[in-house]
This record gives C-alpha cells, sequence and structure tokens, in this order.
C-alpha cells in the first residue's frame, strides 16, 4: 500500500447492524488521492442512476485521504460525499475539527455507511478500527449537535446530526467539534438513515514515505504560516470575517437578497469589529492548525460559543440588513446546535423575506428586522409550520410559491457571500460547479477581486480560465483532504506588502490578467513540487506531485463529478446563474448583469467538453475517467 | 448631497466614524485629499493607514478607471479596502 494510507475501508450496513472491512484500492488513490475524490469514485460505482437521495440506496462516505493524521497544518478536515438531496446531484462537503485525525488513527481511510436502520443508531469505532459498535440513540435522538457531543465518549472523536438532519432539512449539516460539513445536505442524509453519530477511536501512527523530511519542512511551513498576512495575521487576528469590508467596498457583499452589493452598517458584523466588541477568545478548532481562525463569543444565556463566521455574517446578516452581530452569532448558534448550513438557512431566509416584502407568501420575517427569525430559524430546523417549507430550500420554495426570478440558488445551492456580478469568474464558478452554487470549491474571487493581486473583475479576461485551475486545484485539496484556506497562502507576503496603487503592483496585475490560456498552461507543468501541499504528498506518500500532477488529479475528479450529475438528469441548462444575477445591474453604468452567456462556451472549451457541457471522450479518456 | 467614503476599519476607528461624508470633490484625488484632511498627522495618519489599501469608487477599482482622476459625483461611494481573505 502506498504510505499515507491506512489501507482499508470500513463498510457499515445499518439495515442488517453489519460491518466488514475491505482494502483500498491502490490505483484509485493513485488516480483520486483520497478525501473528495476517492469518495466520488465509490460513489459513482456503487450506485444506480436515479436513487432518492433520502432513501436507504444512497451511501454516505466518510472519506479522509493521506494527509489526515499528519501533523501538518490545516490538513485534518475530512469530506462527506453522498448524492445530494438539495440539487440531485453530487453532494459533498468537508468538516474540520480532529474526526480526520481520529479516523486515520483509527486506521481507517473511507466509511461508507449504506442500508437505513429501523430506529435511531449510532456507532462507535474502537480498538484501532477492530472494534465496531451499533448502540441504541433513541435517547440522543432530538438533541442538538453540542448537547450530544458532550454525552458521547470524551476520549473519541465524533461527527454527529441534529434535529434538522434528523427531520431531513435539505441542507442539514454533518457536525464535528465545532466544525461542520455544512453544504449539499449531507446532514439529511445522515437523518434517513436514522444514524445520530459515528465516533472514532485509535492509536495507530501515520506511516509516511520520508517522515524525517516531512518533519523538518512542516517547521519550515509553520515559519512561512507564521510571516504570512493571511495566515499568519488577518486570519489569525479578525477570523473569516475579516473580508467584509472589503467585499462590502467592492459592491459584492450580498445584500436585500442579493438585489445590492453593499450595506452600509456591515462594519458592524466584520471580523474587526468582532474583535473589538464581542469576542472572548481565539482558538483552533482543528487539530494541528496554527491559523486559528476560529472565534469566540459570549451569548447571554447560552454562553461561550462559536462565532459566526464569513458567510455566515454575510448570509444572515447583511443579506438580512442586520447589522448586529450579537444577532447573528446567536443565529449562527442555534444553526449550529440543530446542524444547519448558514450559507443555504440565509440564502432561504433572504427568499422568503422577499416573497413577503412583494405580498407573495406571509412568513412573519422582513428585512432589516430579527423579529421572529430566531423562531423561524427553530422551526426550519424541526419542520414546524412554515418552518416546513423553508426546510426545502430557496428552488423548492420558489416552485411552489413562485419568485423563481429572486430565489438565489445554482443547481439548487444557496449562492454563498460573492456577488459575482463583481467577480465574474467566480460567476462562472458558480454555474459550473458541480455541487452547486458554493466558493469553496475554486475560490476564483481570491484570484479576481479580494485577494492580493486582483484583477478587473468585470471584463471577460481569465474569467474563464481562473475557474478551471481553481476549480481542479480544489478538487485536489479536499481529497487530501487539506483546508482550502492554505491556498490563500499562494500568492507571497512581498505582493502582500505593495500598495495596489503602485506601479510594479499594477504592472503585474495587467501581466497576470493578459496571461490568458497561459495560465492553465503553466499550472499544468508537471515539475518539481514547489508548494507545501505538494511538498507533503510527496514526503507522506512518496509519489511526486506538482501543480501539474494535481491539475491533472483535480481536472479528473471534477469530470467524473460531472458525468456522475450527467447521469443523474442534470444538464447544461443547469449551468446558469440566478435570474436576478444575469439581468439586474448592481454597479452603475453596468447595463445588464453577469456575462455568463459569453464565458460559458468559453469555459467548456478549456474544460475540453462539447457545446453542451458534457465531456468528450478524447477528455475523459486523457484524464482516465472511467464512466 | 456629497461623496460617501467608506473607510477602513482601522481608519474608522482613529475618526470615530467609519462612513464620512466628503463635499466639493470633482475626482477620487480630491477626495483622497479631502480625506487625509481629516486626519490627524502619526502612527494612525490616513498615509500609514492607507498604506496598502485599494480605493474603489462604486466598488470598481479606480485602476480600472482613470485612476486619481477618475470624477466623482454626488451619491458616489469612494471606499479604501484591503486585500482579505475569508470563506
Amino acid at each position: 500500500m502506498i504510505k499515507g494510507y491506512a489501507g482499508r475501508i470500513l463498510e457499515i450496513d445499518l439495515g442488517a447492524r453489519r460491518h466488514s472491512y475491505r482494502p483500498l484500492h491502490e490505483e484509485t488513490a493513485r488516480l483520486y488521492i483520497g478525501g473528495k475524490g476517492y469518495g466520488t469514485r465509490l460513489l459513482y460505482d456503487m450506485t444506480e442512476p436515479g436513487i432518492d437521495p433520502l432513501g436507504p440506496d444512497n451511501p454516505l462516505i466518510f472519506a479522509t485521504g493521506p494527509l489526515n493524521g499528519s501533523v501538518a497544518p490545516q490538513s485534518n478536515r475530512f469530506a462527506v460525499v453522498t448524492k445530494s438531496p438539495l440539487t440531485g446531484g453530487i453532494g459533498n462537503a468537508t468538516c474540520g475539527g480532529s474526526f480526520a485525525y481520529a479516523m486515520k488513527r483509527a486506521g481507517i481511510d473511507l466509511i461508507v455507511v449504506k442500508g437505513r436502520s429501523a430506529d435511531p443508531v449510532r456507532i462507535e469505532v474502537e480498538g484501532d478500527g477492530d472494534e465496531v459498535r451499533f448502540i441504541d440513540a433513541r435517547d440522543l435522538w432530538g438533541k442538538g449537535t453540542y448537547e450530544t457531543q458532550a454525552k458521547l465518549d470524551k476520549k473519541m472523536k465524533h461527527a454527529v446530526i441534529g434535529p434538522a438532519g434528523e427531520n431531513r432539512v435539505r441542507y442539514a449539516g454533518i457536525v464535528s467539534d465545532e466544525r461542520i460539513a455544512g453544504r449539499s445536505g449531507v446532514g439529511a442524509v445522515m437523518g434517513s438513515k436514522n444514524l445520530k453519530a459515528v465516533s472514532v477511536h485509535g492509536s495507530r501512527k501515520l506511516e509516511m514515505d520520508d517522515a524525517d523530511a516531512f518533519k523538518e519542512y512542516t517547521k519550515e511551513v509553520r515559519e512561512i504560516f507564521k510571516e504570512h498576512p493571511v495566515l499568519g495575521s488577518s486570519l489569525k487576528r479578525f477570523g473569516t470575517a475579516s473580508i467584509v469590508n472589503t467585499t462590502n467596498g467592492r459592491n459584492i457583499i450580498p445584500t436585500h437578497n442579493f438585489k445590492y452589493g453593499h450595506f452600509d452598517d456591515a462594519m458592524k458584523v466584520s471580523g474587526e469589529y468582532m474583535e473589538d466588541h464581542e469576542l472572548v477568545g481565539v482558538k483552533s478548532s482543528c487539530i494541528h492548525c496554527p491559523v486559528t481562525c476560529g472565534r469566540d463569543v459570549e451569548l447571554e444565556g447560552i454562553g461561550r460559543v462559536k462565532g459566526p463566521e464569513y458567510e455566515t455574517v454575510a448570509l444572515l446578516g447583511t443579506n438580512l440588513e442586520i447589522g448586529d452581530l450579537k444577532r447573528v452569532s446567536e443565529w449562527n448558534y442555534h444553526a449550529d446546535d440543530l446542524g444547519m448550513d448558514t450559507i443555504s438557512l440565509g440564502g432561504t431566509l433572504s427568499f422568503a423575506m422577499e416573497l413577503q416584502e412583494r405580498g407573495m407568501l406571509e412568513v412573519g420575517v422582513s428585512f432589516g428586522d430579527p423579529a421572529g427569525v430566531t423562531e423561524l430559524i427553530q422551526d426550519i430546523g424541526h419542520r414546524r409550520g412554515l418552518g416546513n417549507e423553508l426546510a426545502e430550500g430557496s428552488k423548492r420554495m420558489s416552485e411552489k410559491y413562485g419568485g423563481k426570478d429572486f430565489a438565489m440558488h445554482v443547481k439548487g445551492m444557496e449562492l454563498s457571500a460573492y456577488d459575482p456580478r463583481g467577480s465574474y469568474a467566480q460567476g462562472v464558478e458558480y454555474a459550473t460547479t458541480n455541487r452547486g452554487g458554493c466558493h469553496v470549491q475554486g475560490a476564483s474571487m481570491y484570484m479576481e477581486s479580494v485577494g492580493p493581486l486582483t484583477i478587473n473583475p468585470q471584463n471577460l479576461k481569465l474569467k474563464a480560465d481562473i475557474p478551471v485551475v481553481q476549480q481542479n486545484l480544489a478538487c485536489a485539496i479536499n481529497s487530501m483532504v487539506l483546508c482550502i484556506f492554505s491556498t490563500y497562502g499562494m500568492i507571497p507576503k512581498a505582493i502582500h506588502d505593495m500598495s495596489p496603487n503602485s506601479f510594479q503592483y499594477k504592472l503585474i496585475a495587467k501581466i497576470f490578467e493578459n496571461l490568458g490560456p497561459l495560465l492553465r498552461l503553466g499550472m499544468s507543468v508537471k515539475g518539481r513540487p514547489m508548494i507545501w501541499w505538494e511538498k507533503w504528498l510527496t514526503y507522506i506518500t512518496g509519489q511526486p506531485m506538482s501543480s501539474g500532477h494535481l491539475q491533472e488529479i483535480g481536472a479528473r475528479i471534477f469530470n467524473l463529478e460531472r458525468m456522475y450529475n450527467l447521469r443523474e438528469g442534470l444538464s447544461a441548462a443547469d449551468d446558469t446563474l440566478p435570474a436576478r444575477i444575469l439581468n439586474e445591474p448592481t454597479f452603475p453604468g453596468m447595463k445588464s448583469g453577469h456575462p455568463l452567456g459569453e464565458l460559458l462556451p468559453r469555459y467548456y472549451k478549456n474544460r475540453g467538453w462539447d457545446a453542451n457541457g458534457v465531456p468528450t471522450a478524447k477528455t475523459l479518456d486523457r484524464l482516465k475517467v472511467q464512466v | 448631497m456629497a461623496v460617501r467614503v467608506q473607510l477602513t476599519y482601522d481608519m474608522g476607528k482613529e475618526l470615530g466614524e467609519s462612513l464620512i461624508e466628503i463635499e466639493g470633490a470633482r475626482f477620487v484625488k480630491d477626495v483622497v485629499r479631502l480625506t487625509r484632511e481629516r486626519f490627524a498627522s502619526g502612527s494612525g495618519s490616513f498615509d500609514t493607514l492607507s498604506r496598502v489599501t485599494a480605493i474603489a469608487l462604486n466598488g470598481v477599482l479606480i485602476n480600472y478607471r482613470k485612476g486619481m482622476k477618475t470624477p466623482v459625483a454626488d451619491g458616489d461611494t469612494v471606499a479604501f479596502v484591503k486585500a482579505a481573505a475569508g470563506g
């Protein structure tokens, strides 16, 4: 077996309450790494087309990769792969904490959960994976994610659902520590199986090809992180919400259900404001991570809890026109405890508020007014009253109540907090990302509109190229499984230190913007490992990994996901953006919205797909994607 | 009417307000000059705090317009923005 892997997959049959192990397939690990990649390959191969995402035939796959179990910073996330009940296509999400680390210590690469238990059940895996127990979980059913974890064995690490997962809210997530695999409705799939928690514990050591080189190099990387303006400073000091004032200044922070891109009170939900007014602690919720982007806030009557991330302060704050960090923190706590994705929750709430504003549905909540929101969030998590409707997400609500033009989703998944009208590459990424309207499957906005070296985000240059390389990279990152924030360190400190108004900066940005196909070509060179994740993979697995290798593997994973979506009935018609984004300008002088119609054919061509968005036989053959 | 100026958080802390209004500016350079005048000299000076910020007019960086010579009109928003990462 290649080093860096435990070498086995734990298969759980919930209906029969049986378990078995099978060996990890070495060639699949070479082709897809692990995590999301390996999980997607398994999902594709083991399921028939057209299965019900909430039925027993849909497997729930917990997947680690070769970096998990090591002490490399930001390297302990796990992926969850399944068919999404939100989109009907590929579903996946990753989660930090320490569950991935514990899985590898237990000697397990992937856990594949099949079938459905007749009654609520939880699973414990101990004894380095040799003891697998099915335990009655009726006593935990109905309890929140915080209480559930508190009641479980302290020495084990857990992945649990809350009431939202139990009630199959289509955007329910799986919670581990204070982190959540939020997107795609993976928690609803877990709930559909009557599976409350998976707990693991073990003591195996990760075997590496060159442990000494790994150790020495990791020391160097920790120093790089310390000095880096994002990883060692802004994320560390202010958390992810440090980006609020930037997206607000760039007119791309969702406001009033994406009707606008600027909110006057945005500053009051920013990371800097949090530090000055609400913060009671900074911590790293993820094992071995020095970035410590996690925040702690104090809530009256509840106590010290995890503070909200950027996506949450935007989707539940500015998007609802609430400039009150205490309120947003409270809603964030409830969503986490219920086990719900705050992005889809915020997008669905803002959609409901607009329905009310237009007189299309009485929902009892309004933009700019926090009254009733807490109660509605609880009702969603428990599928009570109108909450039962919002639990379906904005796409299904718009099909029932109208408002398709302002239902802010792609493929059924609500958009995250970067308005693509001011970030064209991000718009292409939203439209084409296989799991739907999400930003962490590429994070193109970092390369064009918010990062340290930005280009003009409102012309067509590179806008069909950046998403390709970024999506490929993210597929590889999510298969290692590394935190996507690690990619924010790609741009060196020297660029950060430049004034954006300086001649040198403008020159570099201009050269970057005019790279054209050279960007993809340059990234595809199979040379020496350069950046830390390439070196770590090389030291751990013994397989040489460079940008070119990872672009190829990432493209393979992305195309397999695409083939899965096509198999499940999605098509090029689903590669679109909400009508509001396509048609309504938000910048002065802008005649229309996002120019997706001009960019999509270029993107398809860059991907090696035909005009209908189908990967050609030549592309699949080149990437060794077997379907 | 006036031009609205969205300051960075640190600038806002220095001035005691994060959104200010500037009267009588015709170009971005006038907005920058009139904003600078609101700040005292020293460690919290405008030049120190704005060193690595870009300037956006109604959300669009002035680098993609006419730079400091980009005209402004009443009701416009000029923002000082830092590079950032979130997610």
